[in-house]
């Protein structure tokens, strides 16, 4: 028992009296079968709220089959949402009352890159083990020993379709990015890959969150040189790039990144999203992991179960959340049923070969993402449609 | 550059500029009915844009129907607004009616994330068709919609302002509130039409944007920043002063693009209105007067 301050005392009390309640009529002891507490923080309201909603959507429907396959080592895994508004200081807040208050094991989370390098200070005091589930590149270049990632970091998915644009003889390359933080991550490093690529970036556009027309950055897209429109955005303003190279008459390919990868897009732009192709995990068409493959099991289970549970298709933040999920739980589950909090940690790090989502994950010392380009396919909208490119 | 170019770039700055112009005319409705800047106005952007979507999805309404029903909602709730958060503040003390406007803005978005939903929602142009080739520029249906609209409120709001005893006596009000009350004015009435005029205008805007933009519970801040701009750099007088307001900031915008970068679109704008403000306060058409924020 740690040092038993009033405070301590009262929570503790809090605690196993929420935990007798839980446990009420069960025959254990309620020491015993304390659950593994797991902290969440998502964007359930602000910008994010579209991306943190799946995410949620996700996490609790595998909190809820793992619980009733009977749990971790005989303990039960026990959720705690906190709700950042997709905002930094209140990311800060969340964390620290996870962490202090609730005395979680580990974080999932945040939704978005600000938020999950706005806790960074708590993780560090702490050394609780994070798993974010947004994918700026920063958040494992600057490099934390207990911060670790689910999606494709754009430093694996740039080289990716800047090598798909060389393959097609596309060199001449208009950027059309976001000033937020996705499309500037994107951004920077598009212009660090694209002259090792072979390729030029002729035109460098950017517009705003909330910009209501871009036909001024497509006009001079237009007057350009360029021979495709990379566009890295994540947000809803990806319709109106669509609409807007349509309305503009603009015949130069479209290509994005795995921000686009959401159904609004389509049913947002609609005939103007035909033939737009973007780079994504493979979710999107399971099939392309080949039938008779883990990943393809993996993939459409989670899509049926998903489909059955919220009466719609997971898009690939569900599929972070779910693979930020199952690389805590698979951790807990390599270890003895009491341990120190240093050792979760450092299974995270040994995860090999876990078939997830978004791909196989394999941390290292030195790779807290763990994903590698074998995960990226590309896709083209084909009557509203995901379907691969060949 | 060419001139198809040139007219391209125009054409961009002057459909933006009519957007901003819808919500500029809201804040001077208010402005003048009260002396306070209403925070919630890119509220109701947002929730005309939501609202049309959701009744032409939801309860398959007429694409009409379900415009004209949208802008009456948010008309409603401009009213119910004015009623349960300005009107008990019996002082008008303007900075405690803006704090107001602001939490009605928080409380506004919150209530819609929870209504809608936190996803974008996509609704049909409203004729469909592909773009006009005038002189080697792109227009599209959509754009001349959006000018129709903003041209016809402000024709029929300037016809109310001049020549109906409700707008006389709204200008009356916007003069001089006591005065008014004096000769017999219910000032109380105006500042409540005031509300919801300004509620439908943004409305209006935003349903008429939502076929080209989409609409999410979020997206009224940054537009109502634009609009709110527009506002002061017209200088928050009439209507003409609104919609010149508008265009000017609209135009800036798309120039800055085509000549300079479209990373320093909004700082150019910025830029300009500030120079502006410094030369003229009062705004490009408004007349000195005693200031009240």
């Amino acid at each position: 028992m740690p040092r038993l301050t009033p405070r301590g005392v009262l929570v503790a009390a809090v605690a196993a009296a929420a935990i007798a309640a839980i446990l009420g009529g069960c025959g254990r002891s309620a020491a015993s079968a304390e659950p593994h507490r797991i902290g969440v923080i998502v964007s359930l309201t602000g910008s994010y709220a579209g991306l943190g909603d799946p995410e949620k959507n996700a996490l609790i429907m595998e909190q809820e089959r793992v619980n009733d396959e009977g749990g971790v080592n005989g303990r039960s895994i026990e959720l705690v949402f906190a709700d950042d508004g997709t905002d930094e200081a209140r990311a800060v807040t969340a964390a620290s009352k996870l962490i202090e208050q609730d005395r979680v094991v580990a974080l999932i989370g945040a939704t978005g890159t600000g938020q999950s390098m706005a806790i960074r200070g708590d993780i560090r005091r702490s050394a609780v083990p994070q798993v974010s589930m947004a994918g700026g590149t920063v958040i494992t270049d600057e490099f934390d020993e207990n911060v670790f990632q689910t999606p494709w970091s754009n430093t694996i998915v740039v080289p990716f379709v800047l090598d798909y644009l060389r393959e097609r003889g596309l060199t001449r390359v208009a950027l059309l990015t976001d000033a937020g933080g996705y499309g500037k991550d994107g951004h920077a490093i598009v212009t660090a890959e694209a002259p090792k690529a072979g390729l030029e970036i002729v035109e460098d556009q950017t517009f705003k969150p909330g910009d209501t027309d871009m036909t001024a950055q497509l006009t001079r897209i237009k007057g350009s040189d360029a021979e495709v429109i990379l566009m890295w955005a994540a947000g809803k303003e990806a319709v109106t790039v669509a609409n807007n190279r349509e309305q503009l008459g603009i015949d130069l390919p479209l290509v994005g990144g795995p921000g686009n990868a959401r159904r609004e897009f389509i049913q947002g732009a609609e005939e103007a999203a035909e033939g737009f192709v973007l780079c994504a995990g493979r979710i999107l068409v399971p099939g392309a992991y080949g039938e008779d493959t883990e990943e393809y099991r993996v993939a459409a289970d989670f899509i049926e179960r998903y489909r059955e549970k919220f009466g719609k298709d997971p898009d690939i933040f569900a599929g972070h959340a779910y693979d930020a999920f199952h690389i805590v739980v698979e951790a807990l589950r390599r270890l003895p049923r009491e341990y120190a909090p240093v050792h979760l940690r450092d299974e995270i790090e040994a995860t090999s070969g876990f078939v997830g989502i978004g791909g196989t994950f394999t941390f290292s010392p030195t790779d807290h993402n763990g994903l590698s380009a074998d995960e990226l396919v590309m896709y083209r909208v084909e009557n509203g449609e995901w379907v691969l490119e060949e | 550059m060419g001139f198809p170019e040139l007219l391209q770039f125009t054409f961009a700055g002057l459909k933006n500029g009519a957007v901003y112009a819808l919500l500029a005319l809201g804040f001077t409705i208010v402005y003048a009915s009260t002396g306070v800047i209403n925070f919630a106005q890119g509220e109701f952007y947002m929730l005309g844009g939501m609202l049309a979507a959701f009744l032409f999805a939801a309860y398959g309404l007429p694409l009409p129907f379900a415009a004209v029903g949208a802008v009456a909602v948010a008309a409603g709730v401009g009213v119910v607004f004015e009623l349960l958060a300005i009107r008990p503040r019996k002082d008008g003390d303007p900075l405690a009616l803006i704090i107001i406007t602001v939490g009605g803005s928080i409380l506004i978005k919150a209530l819609s994330r929870h209504v809608f939903g936190p996803d974008e929602v996509s609704m049909p142009v409203f004729t469909r068709g592909a773009s006009l080739e005038v002189a080697g520029a792109r227009l599209e249906l959509q754009t001349l919609w959006i000018w129709g609209l903003t041209a016809t409120t402000v024709a029929a709001l300037t016809f109310l302002y001049r020549r109906t005893a409700f707008g006389r006596a709204m200008r009356a009000c916007a003069v001089n509130r006591r005065a008014a009350r004096i000769v017999g004015v219910d000032t109380r009435t105006m500042v409540m039409a005031s509300f919801g005029l300004a509620a439908a205008l943004g409305a209006l805007g935003g349903l008429a944007v939502t076929p080209l933009t989409q609409m999410r519970f979020d997206a009224g801040s940054s537009v109502a920043l634009k609009g709110f701009a527009a506002a002061i750099l017209g200088g928050l007088g009439s209507p003409v002063a609104a919609v010149v307001g508008g265009v000017v900031l609209g135009l800036l915008e798309s120039m800055s693009i085509a000549f300079l970068s479209s990373t320093y679109k909004d700082a150019v704008a910025l830029v300009v209105l500030l120079a502006v403000l410094f030369m003229r306060p009062q705004g490009l058409l408004g007349r000195a007067r005693r200031e009240k924020l």
